[in-house]
């Protein structure tokens, strides 16, 4: 990636020459006029969020989908239709008018839905940035004011301190002790001094430049704003970022193989039929209408927006559970992941520093690295840890920040590195108020940690005698003690204790921890005065008292060790991505799971069996912990050969590019790769996984903005959550989807018996559209808060190339098998209607010419009773109506044994879901409105019909109900049986 | 990612020959001979059920169903009116009274439609009593009432064999659906009226173009087969300087309160409206 910013020189002005180049004041900043001026011509200083497609695009883009474009040729073929009887005199016939302006409404009506869910995914992104406006310090004329960090501009003045995100690109005027954190811009975690001089050509490089969104850690800065928002290298490199293309979603893929063979099919029914109907003499534009009706029929229009809302559903419920979803087909992808790169610190770890492990006495006690530091404490009744947990309090230069007396001690902020916080939480909540102790010991001199020295030494009073005590790494500590503490007691150094000592570093070493030694000496009264200078702390530290030692750790986060389990039972790996060294990563992955018990690395197995690495097979180790180095050097196809032979992986010390090609690796190998990561330079990762989760907490705008999902707590185990809801929309989408396939049977044969038997039509286009558009929408989308039916996170992730969303059986069934049965239910309905009011079926079959016959005012029917062509017209609208009827009735049946595909309804409880009985009580309400309100005749052409029409159906309800049991039942008694392959979907 | 690659057009058209026969495996269309057996099997059953179910469902309702009385008459309650003749195209007579072709079809069509009204095909039918609903929901026969083709006076093409077509006085008979136990209330009669004044003068045959109570209700073409429909002759006088002109006539029930005459959308209930256009 080019970085190298043409022009960026900044770093090599002098203060005068910046002045003058910004037109600011390096004392006063810019007065309050200029800033608004400038405001107004640079626009506010914020990532603007990638620029997505035009929202007219986007629109039109509901708009054109394949369904949509089959819509807008059935409704110009009503429009040519309605226009030709124009043209032909044939007044009062306007309901191809009102079918296209129909048809017309419900593609405009459901592609401003889908738009609007879409719009909204994007606005709780937005609104969720919005959540913590970033204040910064700004001197403005001469005053320190805090303003939003959005109005900073160029040639501001700003103040910045430990704590604080960079607001800007700032060229740092002048320092004191500021460390940055730029491992979201360049990967490197340890933190980077800022001071005022020029130090390397690159801007990237040179230490006088603080970045926009990097994090100050400690000390303090002010610098000028060089440049603000889009303009910063942040703002740069996201902006590239953004410009990659999304790859669509397995779910997206689905939906569109089904919809184009769904498009495909009707044209292809429509195309029989129009022949079909040709061939028997209709008249073509008859014909075209014909077409046009079997297309509204077959096309389930109501299906994208119940996607739509199921999806969105899942994703309002994932957000309750700190997983924000940005693209709402990504809930179901994370369903379907079969790989998880997670990073470490943060999200595996609490990305905070916490005493593990202790050594006093000769043995190791392990400390509580809870978060909440609610787990067990080890034994502190040895005399020798009142002297350690003195010494661990006074040698500390970190404090608590005032005022958080009634704050739990995890979560009180404190003033120091992050280690020094460690053990002074430590120390407060083992061995009571930290203040306190320090206020009978008074600080006399001290000497801070360097890295020269690796140690650090402070000087106490303590009544008639001094306390000298020290903290430094283990291998200088020994060398200045003279004894150790033993149960209490001074034992003189020996060559058994040095071996336990040594044997207690590598240990806790070589479980990730980094190892601190305490030791301590008292002092006669006035040894060291006050403002003894710190360089002579030195001398008089030695011949010690080696207290013990303290290892600290990024701990790993209480729920995860459970989520990798759950993960694997799930059949979803893990593999641990990091940049941190690889013996921290084996003994975090060990920690949480990711390397579980008894595995062994090749370097274990070699150790264990004394062989040479080489003679190691890759079959004998279950794990392995590849470091970037090793990495780079890999022959291409290697690492998918890893990735194949181990299966459970670490990869330490990786750069954000090797992160990106492990991705790739683990795509080629067929799997959905979920990505977590939070710098910058993760966001090609983020892109490039099937779904990128950005870290809500430590996350950069730039990975939050390549990434599909964001995890507010920044928590693994939320991963988990998303999972188990993504499989569990897959499964409800079936089962949805399922319902919402089966009425375009008895929605199509209604035509293709008009056509063939010359009927009276029993279905209307209009009444059609109801059925898809009104009624059915709430129980299909009610499926969506179906419970799973059997543990779904015990299953294996789902193989996007085998288990598909609609595959041959669930068609199979839905048409041929449900579907019919409601088609014969509507017939069955229809000719009892019919029969009921005078026409009997052998008079039925055949009558549509003279039926449909506007001239014909003296029809007879099977009574001998004369109709005229009006109330004809209201008998057919009955027929609508007692189809409709059917059609709903036997959907309610159908809803309900869509709520399992494999267990007995019975099993799974009738009146478990809720919101399914609610839908079907509204389906039943709008079925009886349509039928029963005053006027819908006329408008919508239903008709207020008998009371026993409605009974008609039933049976056939009934039937659905049982032979879906006996279906489930034979499922569940012979799997892998033909019964099984043929009606399992 | 399930990446969409665009595969090479001969591979695909080499993968769909492949689906649709599988000269290794034996599969045609996906399913090999026996699979194709047992699920064409398992339909046939499948479908022979439902069919059977919906026969027997429609047999049992059929069983229900009376052969003389329909069982609901919600979408008749009010009947329509029809004219005879009826011309093909829209209830639009256009004729030359000189020209005896031009009507020619108008009178057979009159001619065939009265036939049933002879009186050697009336002669089973009885006199009945003028003026009083005819029930005879007790009666196991139900008797037809006699119409007297003498009643429609100059139009009952006794005297006049064309119907007065020749002479410029055309007759169009108006009659009313028949349904089954209509009983109109009142005095119901037929009365036409031109749109445009002074260009057609109308006799009714019968006299005020009265519809007879004694003629309902009517009890069906299986208990009441020699029903007749009363008829209303509508004789038009046009005048000499109205023709060539399009005069349109229209004709309504009226003096009967449960025939409705005046729906906003179907034109045809209790009221017919026809043109004529008459040349010389």
């Amino acid at each position: 990636m080019d970085w190298g910013i043409l022009g960026y020189d900044d770093h090599k002005l002098d203060v005068k020459e910046l002045e003058l180049k910004y037109n600011t004041s390096a004392t006063k900043g810019l007065s309050e006029a200029e800033a608004s001026e400038r405001l107004l011509r640079d626009g506010p200083n914020a990532l603007r969020p990638p620029r997505g497609t035009p929202g007219c695009v986007r629109f039109g883009r509901q708009l054109a989908g394949g369904l949509q474009c089959l819509m807008w040729v059935a409704a110009a073929i009503c429009l040519i239709a309605y226009g030709v009887q124009q043209g032909q005199g044939d007044r009062g016939s306007s309901d191809n008018l009102y079918l296209a302006v129909a048809l017309i409404a419900v593609v405009v009506v459901t592609g401003c839905f889908g738009y609007y869910q879409e719009f909204k995914s994007t606005n709780i992104i937005a609104s969720f940035r919005n959540l913590v406006p970033q204040q910064a310090t700004v001197v403005r004329a001469g005053q320190v004011l805090q303003v939003n960090a959005a109005e900073l501009v160029v040639g501001d003045l700003v103040e910045i301190k430990g704590g604080d995100r960079v607001p800007a690109d700032i060229r740092v005027l002048a320092a004191q002790g500021c460390k940055v954190d730029n491992s979201s811009l360049t990967g490197e975690s340890e933190p980077q001094t800022r001071s005022p001089e020029c130090t390397h050509d690159s801007h990237l490089e040179t230490r006088n430049i603080a970045f926009f969104s990097t994090m100050c850690l400690e000390g303090t800065a002010t610098g000028l704003v060089i440049s603000t928002g889009e303009r910063t290298v942040i703002g740069r490199i996201a902006s590239l970022a953004s410009g990659v293309e999304n790859e669509k979603t397995p779910i997206a893929v689905e939906i569109e193989h089904f919809v184009d063979i769904i498009a495909g099919l009707a044209v292809l029914f429509g195309g029989t039929f129009f022949v079909v109907a040709m061939l028997i003499g209709y008249p073509f534009l008859r014909a075209l209408v014909f077409f046009m009706a079997i297309v509204v029929a077959y096309v389930p229009e109501g299906l994208l927006a119940t996607v739509t809302v199921c999806l969105s559903l899942t994703a309002k419920r994932l957000a309750r559970r700190n997983c924000v979803v940005k693209n709402l087909e990504a809930v179901e992808t994370l369903g379907s992941t079969s790989v998880i790169c997670s990073d470490k610190t943060g999200t595996l770890t609490q990305n905070r520093m916490a005493v593990a492990h202790l050594w006093f006495d000769g043995r190791v006690h392990a400390a509580d690295t809870t978060e909440d530091l609610s787990g067990e404490a080890f034994d502190q009744s040895s005399p020798s840890w009142s002297l350690l947990s003195r010494v661990i309090s006074l040698c500390n230069r970190a404090q608590f920040k005032p005022g958080q007396d009634d704050v739990p001690v995890a979560q009180r902020d404190v003033i120091g590195d992050a280690s020094e916080s460690a053990l002074l939480k430590f120390a407060e909540a083992t061995s009571g108020p930290v203040a306190a102790a320090r206020g009978r010991f008074p600080k006399v001199a001290e000497l801070p940690f360097n890295s020269t020295n690796k140690f650090q030494v402070s000087v106490h009073d303590a009544g008639s005698q001094q306390l000298l005590v020290l903290k430094g790494a283990p291998e200088r500590v020994p060398g200045r003690c003279s004894g150790a503490l033993q149960a209490g007691e001074e034992r003189p150094l020996d060559a058994e204790w040095r071996r336990s000592l040594e044997g207690a570093c590598l240990d806790l070493g070589g479980r990730g921890e980094r190892v601190l030694g305490f030791c301590a000496r008292w002092l006669p009264a006035g040894t060291v005065p006050a403002g003894t200078p710190p360089e002579h702390l030195a001398q008089v530290a030695s011949g010690l008292c080696f207290a013990g030692l303290v290892s600290l750790i990024d701990p790993p986060r209480a729920t995860v060790p459970q989520a990798v389990r759950k993960c694997r039972t799930a059949g979803i790996r893990v593999i641990m991505v990091t940049g941190d060294h690889p013996v921290t990563a084996k003994a975090i992955a060990a920690q949480v799971g990711i390397i579980s018990e008894g595995s062994e690395t090749p370097e274990d197995v070699a150790e264990r069996l004394h062989l040479p690495l080489e003679q190691v097979r890759p079959s004998q180790a279950r794990a392995r912990v590849v470091t970037g180095s090793e990495l780079a050097a890999l022959a291409p196809g290697a690492l998918e050969e890893l990735l194949r032979a181990h299966p459970e992986m670490v990869f330490a010390r990786t750069s954000p590019q090797q992160k990106l090609v492990i991705v790739e690796s683990c795509q080629r190998l067929g799997a959905i790769v979920a990505v977590t990561g939070d710098g910058v330079n993760d966001s090609p990762a983020l892109k490039k996984a099937d779904i990128g989760v950005a870290m809500g907490i430590a996350g950069s705008d730039a990975a939050k903005n390549a990434a599909d999902m964001i995890l507010l707590d920044d928590n693994f185990a939320s991963i988990v959550t998303g999972v188990e809801q993504g499989r569990l929309i897959f499964d409800n989408l079936k089962k949805s989807i399922a319902y919402t396939l089966t009425k375009n049977i008895p929605e199509l044969t209604p035509y293709l018996i008009y056509i063939t038997a010359s009927v009276p039509l029993p279905l209307g286009c209009i009444t059609i559209l109801f059925i898809e558009l009104c009624t059915d929408i709430f129980p299909s989308v009610s499926l969506a808060y179906e419970r799973a039916e059997s543990d779904i996170m015990h299953l294996r992730p789902r193989n996007p190339r085998r288990d598909r969303l609609v595959n041959e059986p669930l068609a199979a069934y839905s048409y041929f098998q449900i579907g019919a049965i409601q088609s014969f239910a509507g017939f069955t309905d229809y000719f009892v209607a019919m029969a009921q009011e005078g026409w009997w079926p052998y008079l039925v079959l055949g009558l549509r010419p003279r039926w449909e016959d506007a001239h014909e005012q003296e029809l007879q029917d099977s009574y001998g009773q004369q109709w005229t062509f009006e109330q004809r017209r209201y008998q057919q609208y009955t027929c609508y109506t007692v189809f409709f009827i059917s059609i709903e009735m036997c959907q309610i049946a159908d809803v309900l044994i869509r709520k399992t595909r494999r267990l007995s309804l019975f099993q799974q409880g009738l009146f478990r879901n809720r919101t399914l009985l609610v839908a079907i009580v509204f389906q039943v309400c709008i079925g009886c409105f349509l039928c029963y309100c005053p006027g819908m005749p006329n408008v919508f052409n239903f008709m207020p019909i008998r009371f026993q029409w409605w009974l008609v159906p039933m049976p056939f309800g009934l039937l659905i109900l049982v032979y879906d049991e006996i279906r489930k039942l034979g499922v569940r008694r012979h799997p892998g049986s033909w019964w099984d392959r043929e009606l399992y979907y | 990612m399930a990446k969409e690659t665009t595969k090479p057009f001969r591979q695909s058209m080499a993968e769909w020959r492949q689906f649709i026969y599988n000269p290794t495996s034996g599969e045609f269309l996906g399913r090999t001979a026996k699979s194709w057996g047992l699920i064409l099997l398992f339909y046939l059953v499948f479908y022979g059920f439902l069919a059977a179910l919906f026969t027997f469902t429609l047999w049992v309702m059929l069983q229900t169903l009376s052969n003389d009385l329909p069982k609901y008459r919600d979408r008749i309650s009010s009947p329509g009116l029809m004219i005879s003749p009826k011309p093909d195209t829209a209830l639009e007579f256009h004729f030359n009274k000189s020209d005896s072709q031009s009507y020619a079809e108008y009178v057979t069509t009159l001619q065939n439609f009265l036939e049933s009204y002879n009186d050697s095909k009336q002669s089973q039918n009885i006199d009945c009593t003028r003026g009083k609903i005819f029930d005879q929901s007790e009666a196991a026969v139900k008797k037809a009432c006699r119409f007297n083709l003498s009643d429609l006076g100059p139009c009952s093409g006794k005297e006049d064999a064309n119907f007065g077509y020749s002479k410029g006085t055309p007759c169009v008979l108006v009659k009313m659906n028949r349904i089954i136990g209509l009983k109109p209330e009142g005095e119901p009669h037929i009365q036409c009226n031109p749109k445009e004044e002074g260009m057609v003068s109308i006799n009714y045959f019968p006299r005020n173009g009265a519809m007879d109570l004694m003629y309902f209700p009517y009890y069906g073409k299986n208990l009441h087969a020699h029903y007749l429909q009363p008829l209303v002759a509508v004789q038009l006088a046009i005048a000499p300087n109205a023709t060539k002109e399009e005069i349109t006539i229209e004709c309504k029930i009226h003096g009967s309160p449960n025939l409705k005459n005046q729906d906003d959308r179907d034109k045809f209930l209790g009221r017919v409206a026809f043109e004529v256009m008459m040349s010389e």
